[in-house]
C-alpha cells in the first residue's frame, strides 16, 4: 500500500461534498460518526432523490473512514459492502433531498472491521441501511492524517465544470454495445488517496450496468423507470489501469424485482476481476 | 486425497476421516442426534479441482408457501458446502465464514435444490465463494456469496484426512436414519415471541463443533424474525427472499435472540429489515439485513 494523498483532495469527495463529524471525544474504541450530504441538482434525479450509485459512494466513504478510525494506527480497505433501500423511499417524496448518514462500528477484530451505516432524510425517515466489512492493513507510510475527534471541514472544489455534471459524466461512463455493459475510463479524480479506483466508482459503474440490463437498452445514464434496491458488492482486487468494464447478466426475477449478477473487470490489467456483485433492480410503475 | 491424520470431529464428519492410530476423541460425538444440519439430508460431491456441488431435498417441512425452500434451510446448504469448499481452497490454512449473502428466486414448487460452488478469490486473508442455486437441476433459483476469513489452521485440525473420492454422498451419516417429521424451525425449537422477535436456546442440535450457535442457525433466526415482522406489517403470508448476514462473535451463551426492525415503511408487498442477534449476555453476535415479500 503506497502513501496516502490529501483527504481534502479526493475527487469523488469533492464531487459529493459530504461533511463528516465524529460523535464524542474521539477516544471510543468503536467510533461513531455522522455525515451530512446536502446534495446538488446534478447529483439528484428529477425528483430530488439520490440514486443507489451515489448513495453507495457516500456510504462507502463514511463507512470506510469510520472503519479506518477504529483501526488506527493501521488503516483499512473495503472488502464488501451491502446496501438496502427502504421500500417506501423509492418513489414519491420520501427519501428525497439532503441525507444524514449515522455510522457505527459494530466490531473491530484483529484483522477486520464491520460497520453499520443508516441513512435518513431530513424528516428522519430511513432511506437505506448498509453494512460493510473492511480488512485491516498496515500502510507503508502510515494512516491518513486525522485529528480526533474528526470535525467537518470545507473541501476546495476544483474550478472544473466536470464537478457540476451528472454522475455518468463525472465518472466517465460509456454505454457498451448491448444492454448490461458499461465502461469507466479511470481518471485521476476517480482515484482514492492510495491511487487506486475509488470503491464508490466501482459501485457507480456496476449499478449502471445492472440498470441498463433490466431496462433493456445500452445506457450509462439515469434510468427513471428502474432503481437498484439492494446491492451486495465484494471487492476482489483494486482497479489500477482501466478501462473498467461492468458486465451484467440476469439471474431471474420476482415480479418487478430483477436479480442481476455483475462482474467488474480492469481491462488494462489483464482483465482482472475487481468486483463481483449481486443487485436487485426494481422496475418502477 | 490427503493422507494426514486427525482427531477432528466436524460438521463435515463424513469427509474428515479419523485415522486408526490416534487417541480417541473424548469430546461428545458431533453432530449429536437430530442436529440442524443432519435433518436436512444434504448431499455433496467434490470434483478433482475442489469445486463442490450439493443437493437438498425440499419437503413440506422445509418449504414456504411458494414451494421454495425457506431461506433458513438454503443457508444451511450453502454454509455446509462452502465450508467443504473452503478446506481445499484455504489449505494449508483454515477458513471461517465471515459473512453470507443469499438471494432466492420464485422457482417453486421444487423437489431438490442444487448448489454449485466456485471460488472467486483466494487472498492472503480472505476467501470468496459464489454459489449458483438451481431448482431441480435446471431452473435458476437464486445465488449466494460467502466470505471466509483465512486463519492459521487450529491445532485440533492440523492433521486431517479429507475423503475426496469421487461420488455423491450424504454430508452427514445421521441423515440416513434421521428425518424431519415436522416444521424445520419447530424442530430446532426456534420460537417467535412477538412479531420481529425470535429466540432459541443453545441446545446441542443447533450448535457447531465448538459449542456455539451454528452459523446457519443464525440465518434461521434472521429468517424467522424478519418473516414474523413482515407478516405482521403486511397482514399475509410472506417469504424472506434475501439476506446479507455478518458474523461478529461466537454465540456461546444462550438463549440467543433476534430482533428485526423495519427499514423505513413497507411498500404494498415488500418489507426491508435490519436484524440483530444477541446472546444471553446481550452481546451482539451477528447482524443482517433482509428483504421479505408478501405472497
Amino acid at each position: 500500500m503506497s502513501g496516502f494523498g490529501s483527504p481534502a483532495e479526493i475527487g469523488v469527495a469533492q464531487y459529493l461534498l459530504m461533511t463528516i463529524e465524529e460523535i464524542g471525544d474521539g477516544t471510543a474504541a468503536l467510533p461513531h460518526t455522522r455525515g451530512h450530504f446536502p446534495g446538488t441538482p446534478n447529483t439528484f434525479d428529477a425528483n430530488g432523490r439520490l440514486g443507489t450509485d451515489l448513495l453507495t459512494c457516500i456510504i462507502d466513504s463514511i463507512g470506510g473512514m469510520t472503519s479506518g478510525l477504529a483501526s488506527l494506527p493501521d488503516w483499512i480497505v473495503t472488502t464488501n459492502l451491502m446496501v438496502r433501500r427502504a421500500p417506501d423511499s423509492l418513489t414519491g417524496n420520501h427519501g428525497t433531498g439532503a441525507l444524514t448518514l449515522d455510522t457505527h462500528v459494530l466490531r473491530r477484530g484483529r484483522s477486520s472491521v464491520v460497520t453499520r451505516i443508516d441513512t435518513t432524510d431530513t424528516s428522519g425517515a430511513m432511506v437505506a441501511t448498509a453494512w460493510m466489512s473492511c480488512a485491516i492493513l498496515t500502510p507503508a507510510n502510515g494512516p491518513p492524517p486525522f485529528n480526533r475527534p474528526v470535525k467537518p471541514f470545507d473541501r476546495a472544489v476544483p474550478n472544473d465544470p466536470i464537478f457540476d455534471t451528472p454522475p455518468h459524466e463525472f465518472f466517465n461512463l460509456s454505454a457498451g454495445p448491448t444492454p448490461g455493459l458499461v465502461s469507466l475510463a479511470v481518471d485521476q479524480r476517480l482515484r482514492n488517496p492510495w491511487g487506486i479506483l475509488h470503491g464508490g466508482a466501482s459501485a457507480v459503474v456496476l449499478d449502471a450496468a445492472a440498470r441498463s440490463l433490466v431496462v433493456g437498452r445500452p445506457t450509462a445514464e439515469a434510468t427513471p423507470e428502474a432503481i437498484v434496491t439492494d446491492l451486495a458488492v465484494h471487492y476482489l482486487s483494486p482497479g489500477r489501469v482501466g478501462p473498467v468494464l461492468a458486465s451484467a447478466t440476469t439471474t431471474g426475477h420476482r415480479g418487478q424485482d430483477h436479480l442481476v449478477r455483475v462482474e467488474v473487470r480492469d481491462q488494462g490489467a489483464d482483465n482482472r476481476l475487481m468486483a463481483l456483485s449481486m443487485a436487485t433492480v426494481r422496475l418502477l410503475d | 486425497m490427503t493422507t494426514e491424520k486427525t482427531t477432528a470431529r466436524s460438521p463435515l464428519d463424513s469427509l474428515l476421516v479419523p485415522s486408526d492410530d490416534v487417541p480417541a476423541d473424548s469430546r461428545p460425538a458431533y453432530p449429536p442426534p437430530r442436529h440442524a444440519m443432519s435433518l436436512l439430508a444434504l448431499e455433496s460431491e467434490q470434483d478433482l479441482s475442489g469445486d463442490v456441488r450439493g443437493w437438498m431435498p425440499v419437503t413440506r417441512y422445509t418449504a414456504t408457501a411458494d414451494g421454495m425452500p425457506r431461506l433458513a434451510t438454503v443457508a444451511m446448504l450453502v454454509d455446509a458446502l462452502g465450508g467443504l469448499r473452503s478446506i481445499t481452497a484455504s489449505d494449508p490454512e483454515w477458513a471461517f465464514t465471515a459473512d453470507m449473502s443469499i438471494h432466492l428466486l420464485p422457482a417453486g414448487p421444487i423437489e431438490v435444490l442444487q448448489a454449485d460452488l466456485h471460488v472467486r478469490r483466494r487472498g492472503r486473508r480472505t476467501l470468496v465463494i459464489e454459489a449458483e442455486l438451481l431448482a431441480d437441476g435446471e431452473r435458476p433459483a437464486g445465488s449466494a456469496l460467502l466470505t471466509f476469513a483465512v486463519v492459521p489452521r487450529p491445532e485440533h485440525l492440523v492433521n486431517i484426512t479429507i475423503d475426496m473420492t469421487p461420488g455423491r454422498r450424504m454430508m452427514n451419516r445421521n441423515s440416513e436414519q434421521e428425518h424431519l417429521t415436522g416444521d424445520y424451525l419447530d424442530e430446532l425449537q426456534l420460537l417467535v415471541t412477538q412479531p420481529g422477535n425470535a429466540t432459541i436456546e443453545l441446545h446441542p442440535a443447533v450448535c457447531n463443533t465448538v459449542g456455539a450457535l451454528h452459523g446457519a442457525v443464525h440465518a434461521s433466526l434472521v429468517d424467522e424474525a424478519s418473516a414474523s415482522l413482515a407478516r405482521s406489517l403486511l397482514g399475509r403470508d410472506v417469504v424472506t427472499t434475501d439476506m446479507h448476514l455478518a458474523y461478529l462473535e461466537l454465540g456461546r451463551v444462550g438463549p440467543l435472540s433476534a430482533t428485526a426492525t423495519s427499514v423505513g415503511g413497507p411498500s404494498s408487498d415488500h418489507v426491508s429489515a435490519v436484524v440483530e442477534i444477541r446472546d444471553g449476555n446481550e452481546m451482539l453476535v451477528s447482524y443482517a439485513t433482509t428483504e421479505v415479500c408478501g405472497l
